[in-house]
């Protein structure tokens, strides 16, 4: 999708809550190799978003690829959809 | 087994959910709903308006396992959920729940346990507007505490 050498995945990043106000800044699409996972996606947003890592390593965030809660060990694919949820507040 | 789970934006009719749930089926001896509204008080400041964000697809599936979890737990004829979504005023309807069984007390716990599983489980996020600042809703002790009754108990009447 890209051509840059070593790039075989491109996930699509989504922030939602409180989460969304720190990342406002961070990325749409993530260019990784392919089989990377939720919680090294994290650690590579460290450098640029330091704050929306700061959120993002609360114990309470899950994550969910594709739409289905996920492990942060478990490895992504291209094209895939990774979602970081904090605590829920409906009803 | 009837199953209605909605998330909108638009409002509401209380008389048309109830009367869904009251036509399902002639062995329905108890119907019992819950709306939830806005209030316009939030740790004591005026609220100016409140908005949900969801996540189209996954909210509704999360909707889902609350609704199947209480049809394994009580006989059930129907459940409805509905929860509005965006920008909501103070008074506005946020939710509603509405569960049709043969009996009372199997509607009244099953809609009992629909609002506070949804509470902690729907992929739901609050902000409120409090004289123009805009923040974010903080998941309440409160409501992770409500589970643990349900989780005491394993009754069904």
């Amino acid at each position: 999708m890209t051509g840059a050498p070593g790039i075989s995945a491109v996930i699509k990043l989504l922030f939602f809550g409180r989460l969304g106000d720190s990342a406002v800044t961070a990325p749409e699409f993530f260019e990784a190799s392919e089989g990377l996972t939720a919680s090294a996606v994290r650690d590579a947003l460290a450098i640029e978003h330091p704050l929306l890592v700061e959120a993002l390593l609360e114990p309470q965030v899950l994550v969910s690829i594709d739409r289905v809660i996920a492990d942060w060990n478990q490895p992504l694919t291209d094209g895939c959809e990774l979602a970081f949820l904090p605590p829920v507040t409906g009803g | 087994m009837y199953r209605r789970v909605v998330v909108q934006n638009e409002d509401f009719d209380l008389a048309d959910e109830y009367r869904r749930l009251r036509q399902l089926d002639a062995a329905i001896g108890a119907v019992v709903t819950f709306c939830g509204l806005v209030r316009d008080c939030q740790q004591q400041a005026r609220i100016d308006s409140l908005n949900l964000q969801h996540y189209p697809g996954m909210t509704e599936a999360s909707l889902n396992e609350v609704v199947a979890t209480a049809e394994q737990r009580w006989p059930l004829h129907g459940v409805s959920v509905i929860h509005r979504v965006g920008e909501l005023l103070p008074s506005d309807q946020i939710v509603f729940v509405g569960v049709a069984s043969s009996h009372r007390a199997a509607a009244f716990q099953a809609a009992d346990f629909l609002m506070d599983y949804l509470k902690t489980h729907a992929l739901l996020w609050k902000s409120v507007e409090i004289d123009g600042q805009r923040s974010w809703v903080e998941a309440k002790d409160s409501d992770q505490r409500a589970l643990q009754r349900w989780m005491q108990s394993s009754t069904s009447p």
